[in-house]
């Protein structure tokens, strides 16, 4: 048995914290009481006071347990995952969405997933195209536009 | 005459060929919007409204009713199969019914959803018909002080029924926190947005909701996508004990959908969130919830519809919407030139009575749509994670963007789907987060409107009666379960 908080949860709890200090620092500049009534920064500066004393609290509680250590699941293949996102949504505006999410469909399929090439073109291309049929066709809404007109 | 009376004449006006059509193209349009995260059944009324220009009313309003509860089983659909909520009222059955399908369960996911959202539909648009006007009374009674303590319950509750009370309320305090970002609802005053026109808005729910639980989903499940699909999908029908442990959730469920309901402003989600709480907390053994217990889908599922009728209640009585979808119904019937409020069910008694018979009928029609249908969306699951997650990051996307067109919401949704894989990984109940962003709103409007009206004293919480109770409810709620560990343990030294 061993005492170990995972780096990850740190960054997390840690993710709460800052948060809630954030909210805490800008809600005491706002005006927080006047006359009878609470005003715009009473309620933020509570929400943040309490995030940051309920995280603390889950910290103490984590480092206090004693757990035997459990095996993650590998953060490698998320984080490709996660980049190739981040792709699709970058090129959103210089290249229109259905290029955009053509490629990162293909991306994920035939480079991360290895599929079969043919296979991952297709299916890649019917997902955007059915996309783009029900958003933009059917819908009317409005998806960013690339060179292409698509 | 009375209301059995009014009720047949209600049937032979929306019996007619074209109201019926009216009601499946609602139902059908309605379960497709549910599937879609991003466009919702108040957009998409709102998007339908020109087109019924010149059509008639009666139909108009019977097909925007279809739609409103054919999206709450819509959402059902994501939320099982991908654990996507198509909608805010879904995200309570993505906890279990997802686990479900996980364990080849799926069908009967599915199956159970329908039926009690058929149950539900059924008994909440009786109740919609004998209970309108005593029901629109005691909604009345719900002032600032009895929301804001209805608005903690639901936090609170929710928070003590995941794993870690502590993580559940933190969860909960960051959703609430999120939810101040924009501007102020009581001033007007702009806060939180760090200067960032886009983010005046607020951070919508969708974005969270698609991130925390869609991209959150994917990040943790991708690791391996390349393993052996599920293959069995499972019957779409109940066995004899599945249907012993749902009958009861979906009664209750039924209930607790349509008496939130009726509450303007409280709404499906609301009811959802309440319908599990109590599911877990009546069960022999709350251990099963969060690991694929068919209560937890049978009660969310039945009380989603059961709110739908109910929020029809203050709409038609009183001419106040109960949720969203009802606000844009309550302007279509403006738009056709009627005037919603008490004298409705006297000066139009032909349109709300053939709208009410009209919901028996897209209640069957539901039923007999998704009885069947119910395998073949299972049938999804066999196919292979890694032909799966990609179109559903696609989704994801083509979703958060056509809500308000804006690329930047796809970024947020793309940090939030960080912090919800962190979540998912670490044990951090999501599903507070979301509660609180959507009813941090009215949780801040109803506390600030209830100390102005108490000249800023806290003992108005404790000198209205039905907002004293649910002030206890909640403190029950948090410290019960602490203390009862607490006694367990001291018992069993002893008892050793």
């Amino acid at each position: 048995m061993q005492n170990r908080v995972a780096i990850g949860e740190l960054v997390l709890a840690a993710f709460f914290v800052a948060l809630g200090l954030m909210w805490v620092g800008a809600a005491i500049r706002m005006p927080l009481w006047e006359g009878f009534a609470p005003q715009s920064g009473f309620m933020p500066l509570w929400y943040g006071i309490l995030l940051v004393g309920l995280t603390v609290a889950v910290l103490i509680n984590l480092f206090r347990q004693k757990d035997d250590a459990k095996a993650e699941d590998p953060i490698g293949k998320p984080l490709i995952v996660l980049a190739t996102f981040a792709a699709g949504i970058a090129g959103l505006e210089p290249m229109g969405f259905s290029p955009a999410v053509f490629l990162m469909l293909l991306f994920m399929f035939a480079f991360i997933e290895r599929l079969p090439i043919i296979s991952s073109v297709l299916v890649s291309a019917a997902t955007t195209a059915v996309l783009f049929l029900i958003f933009r066709t059917w819908l009317n809404v409005g998806l960013p536009v690339g060179p292409l007109g698509i | 005459m009375g209301p059995f009376a009014d009720l047949m004449q209600g049937f032979a006006a929306a019996a007619t060929p074209t109201n019926l059509m009216m009601c499946f193209a609602g139902v059908f349009l309605g379960q497709i919007i549910g599937v879609l995260p991003g466009i919702g059944p108040s957009a998409a009324i709102a998007l339908l409204l020109p087109l019924t220009y010149g059509s008639s009313p009666t139909g108009a309003i019977i097909m925007f009713a279809g739609l409103y509860y054919g999206a709450q089983y819509g959402g059902t659909l994501t939320s099982v199969l991908i654990n996507v909520p198509g909608e805010s009222s879904s995200v309570m059955t993505a906890i279990d019914g997802y686990k479900m399908a996980q364990q080849g369960r799926g069908g009967v996911a599915l199956g159970i959803a329908a039926i009690g959202s058929f149950i539900a539909g059924t008994f909440g648009t009786l109740g919609l018909m004998l209970l309108a006007p005593p029901l629109s009374s005691i909604a009345l009674a719900f002032g600032p002080p009895e929301y804001c303590m209805l608005v903690l319950l639901g936090l609170t509750a929710l928070a003590a029924v995941g794993g870690s009370v502590m993580k559940g309320l933190a969860a909960g305090v960051a959703g609430l926190l999120l939810g101040t970002v924009g501007v102020d609802p009581q001033v007007g005053v702009p806060r939180f947005y760090f200067d960032q026109t886009w983010l005046l808005d607020g951070v919508d729910f969708i974005v969270l909701t698609v991130a925390l639980f869609g991209i959150g989903e994917v990040l943790a499940s991708c690791t391996t996508a390349g393993a052996d699909p599920i293959l069995n999908v499972g019957r779409v029908l109940p066995n004899r004990e599945e249907w012993s442990q749902s009958w009861k959730a979906i009664l209750r469920g039924t209930g607790i959908g349509f008496i939130i309901g009726c509450l303007p402003a409280a709404g499906a989600t609301i009811a959802t969130f309440v319908s599990y709480i109590v599911e877990k907390k009546v069960a022999k053994d709350p251990s099963r919830f969060g690991k694929g217990a068919i209560e937890g889908v049978a009660g969310p599922e039945s009380s989603n519809n059961a709110a739908s009728a109910g929020a029809m209640v203050p709409m038609f009585a009183l001419g106040i919407p109960g949720s969203n979808t009802t606000a844009v119904m309550l302007g279509a019937l403006i738009m056709f030139g009627l005037r919603p409020g008490p004298e409705m069910f006297t000066t139009n008694s032909q349109l709300v009575w053939a709208v009410i018979a009209s919901m028996y009928i897209g209640n069957v029609i539901l039923l007999v749509l998704n009885l069947p249908m119910a395998g073949l969306f299972a049938r999804l699951l066999q196919v292979r994670y890694s032909w799966i997650y990609p179109p559903i990051l696609a989704i994801c996307l083509a979703g958060v963007i056509s809500h308000a067109n804006n690329v930047e919401d796809a970024w947020l949704m793309l940090a939030f789907g960080v912090i919800g894989w962190l979540m998912k990984r670490y044990d951090w109940p999501a599903a507070p987060m979301i509660l609180g962003l959507v009813l941090g709103p009215l949780f801040e409007n109803t506390l600030r409107q209830s100390l102005t009206l108490s000249h800023g004293s806290g003992m108005i919480f404790l000198s209205r009666p039905i907002a004293l109770v649910l002030l206890l409810i909640a403190l029950l709620a948090v410290f019960a379960p602490p203390l009862i560990e607490m006694v367990k343990q001291r018992r069993l030294p002893a008892s050793a």
